[in-house]
């Protein structure tokens, strides 16, 4: 039996009152937890790591957060002064409708009224910084309005730099001309729910099959141009298996699909039940699994940690699809002091760097080198090709009120709007378990 | 550079000539024909590339 050794200490929630109260992360045997203890409920604790890389290592000489730090936090979210990292992403939920009943769903969509089109537009001009903002439209599924392509050009005309569309893809299927209205509009590109290559996944996940409809979605976007990320939720034992398979999907589809943006599924909104540790699936995991999944096709030196957002929660990992693989851009150099990547990006760089690997390029086409064979190491050929094959895999791990770390938090760079405000993506949709 | 200029090695008195000349930066390498004198291998790297393809290579090479 290990004995427990406090690796760090924190600040998270009570999950059943979410008050704000002192935690710690647990290193027992190979696995580390966030352990914490409300006066009132007890003792909690949940499953963060499972060093398949050192815990330590991925987070560097990230800052702790001290006694008197972050003393509001998450109460009175909204981005206060305390909040360490800017918006690279704005959030606005512009329905609570949805055409699908997921399983699993941090908006769990209630099927109220959507909002009037002139108030999102009124929203859209307070929320854009312009020439600089980047804003995924949200929901519920934003496809069940009509109106998108309108709140896509307002959101052009407000300034927005890119317009990011979340969807779960079936009206991206089933309705190519209002595909070709959101391309006129403006949109960017679409973060496309996507949870494995067959349908068993799709049905106990999202209770239909969907697998058709999403590669009619990928097929409709590509032809007005409009690049898709692949956005799985990551479930133990329902997915966590289907990783190469994913992977070897999405680069085939290249560049139609821009990249896979994993999320291990996190236990707010709707979910089936109490998390307990053998459904959390934790990122160096999903590292893990990646290399030994595709063969070490992709390997996990090359996936590094958020250094916008908070190392744990998220990595990203760029590269350039050639036609005979995947070749790594991201993890290749490391310089002493710089090892695990922790000096703070900020959020305007972040923004720049996913949206230039998201978006497809205009006038895109197939890249040839000079030579006979492509080489990217040839340097006009590797310019091309990584503006038109350029490919992310990324992952974000939410946090719920089990594993919710202040410290992660308050680095938080994506946000929701909400009536004027900007709330951290967790804090926003954090919900306690007693949900009666 | 201008295209038809002539560039004289400094030290070995050489014109220049076209080769192909790999660069390295943030772990990759690249390589692309330029100017480089045939006794002692100088180059000659103009501005327009510095400030042209090889400032995009490092921005699309630089993590976020």
């Amino acid at each position: 039996m290990s004995i427990p050794k406090i690796i760090r200490s924190t600040y998270s929630v009570c999950p059943v009152c979410l008050s704000r109260i002192p935690a710690q992360h647990v290193e027992i045997g190979s696995n580390v937890y966030l352990q914490k203890k409300c006066v009132q409920h007890g003792f909690f604790s949940s499953v963060i790591w499972r060093s398949k890389t050192p815990i330590g290592e991925w987070i560097g000489d990230t800052p702790r957060i001290k006694k008197n730090e972050n003393l509001n936090c998450p109460k009175a979210c909204g981005i206060c002064p305390e909040h360490r990292q800017g918006t690279c992403c704005v959030l606005l939920e512009v329905t609570s409708r949805c055409n699908l009943r997921c399983k699993y769903c941090f908006a769990d969509s209630r099927n109220t009224d959507d909002p009037s089109l002139k108030q999102v537009q009124a929203w859209l001009r307070q929320l854009a910084v312009p020439g600089k903002t980047l804003v995924q439209l949200s929901g519920g599924e934003p496809t069940v309005r009509d109106d998108l392509p309108e709140i896509i050009s307002s959101a052009k005309e407000a300034g927005c730099r890119y317009v990011q569309l979340n969807s779960n893809g079936i009206r991206l299927a089933e309705d190519k001309e209002f595909v070709r209205k959101l391309a006129e509009a403006g949109l960017s590109f679409v973060f496309m729910q996507f949870d494995g290559t067959n349908d068993e996944i799709n049905r106990k996940l999202r209770g239909v099959d969907l697998l058709a409809l999403k590669k009619q979605a990928i097929e409709n976007c590509a032809a007005y141009n409009i690049g898709v990320t692949l956005v799985p939720t990551m479930v133990p034992g329902v997915n966590t298996d289907n990783i190469g398979e994913l992977l070897r999907f999405a680069i085939a589809e290249s560049p139609a699909v821009r990249g896979v943006h994993f999320q291990p599924v996190s236990y707010f909104g709707r979910i089936p039940e109490r998390p307990v540790d053998e459904v959390r699936y934790t990122l160096d995991e999903l590292i893990y699994d990646i290399e030994v999944q595709t063969k070490g096709q992709i390997k996990a030196k090359n996936l590094i940690p958020s250094r916008c957002d908070h190392p744990l929660c998220g990595f990203h990992g760029d590269f350039v699809v050639m036609p005979h693989g995947i070749e790594p851009l991201s993890g290749k150099y490391t310089s002493k002091g710089d090892c695990c990547g922790s000096e703070p990006v900020s959020a305007d760089k972040n923004r720049a760097f996913v949206a230039r690997r998201w978006e497809r390029q205009v006038q895109e086409q197939e890249s040839h080198s000079c030579c006979s064979k492509p080489d990217i190491h040839d340097m006009d050929y590797f310019l091309k090709r990584v503006k038109s094959h350029g490919f992310t895999i990324t992952a974000m791990a939410f946090q719920d009120a089990g594993n919710m770390d202040l410290e992660r938090l308050r680095r938080c760079s994506l946000h929701v709007f909400d009536n004027g405000r900007f709330v951290p993506f967790c804090a926003y949709y954090l919900t306690g378990w007693d949900m009666t | 550079m201008a295209d038809n200029k002539v560039i004289i090695c400094c030290k070995c008195k050489k014109e220049l000539i076209p080769k192909k000349v790999y660069f390295k930066y943030l772990g990759h390498s690249f390589f692309t024909d330029i100017l480089k004198c045939p006794d002692c291998g100088e180059v000659f790297i103009p501005e327009e590339l510095v400030k042209g393809r090889m400032a995009e290579v490092e921005m699309q090479l630089e993590d976020k």
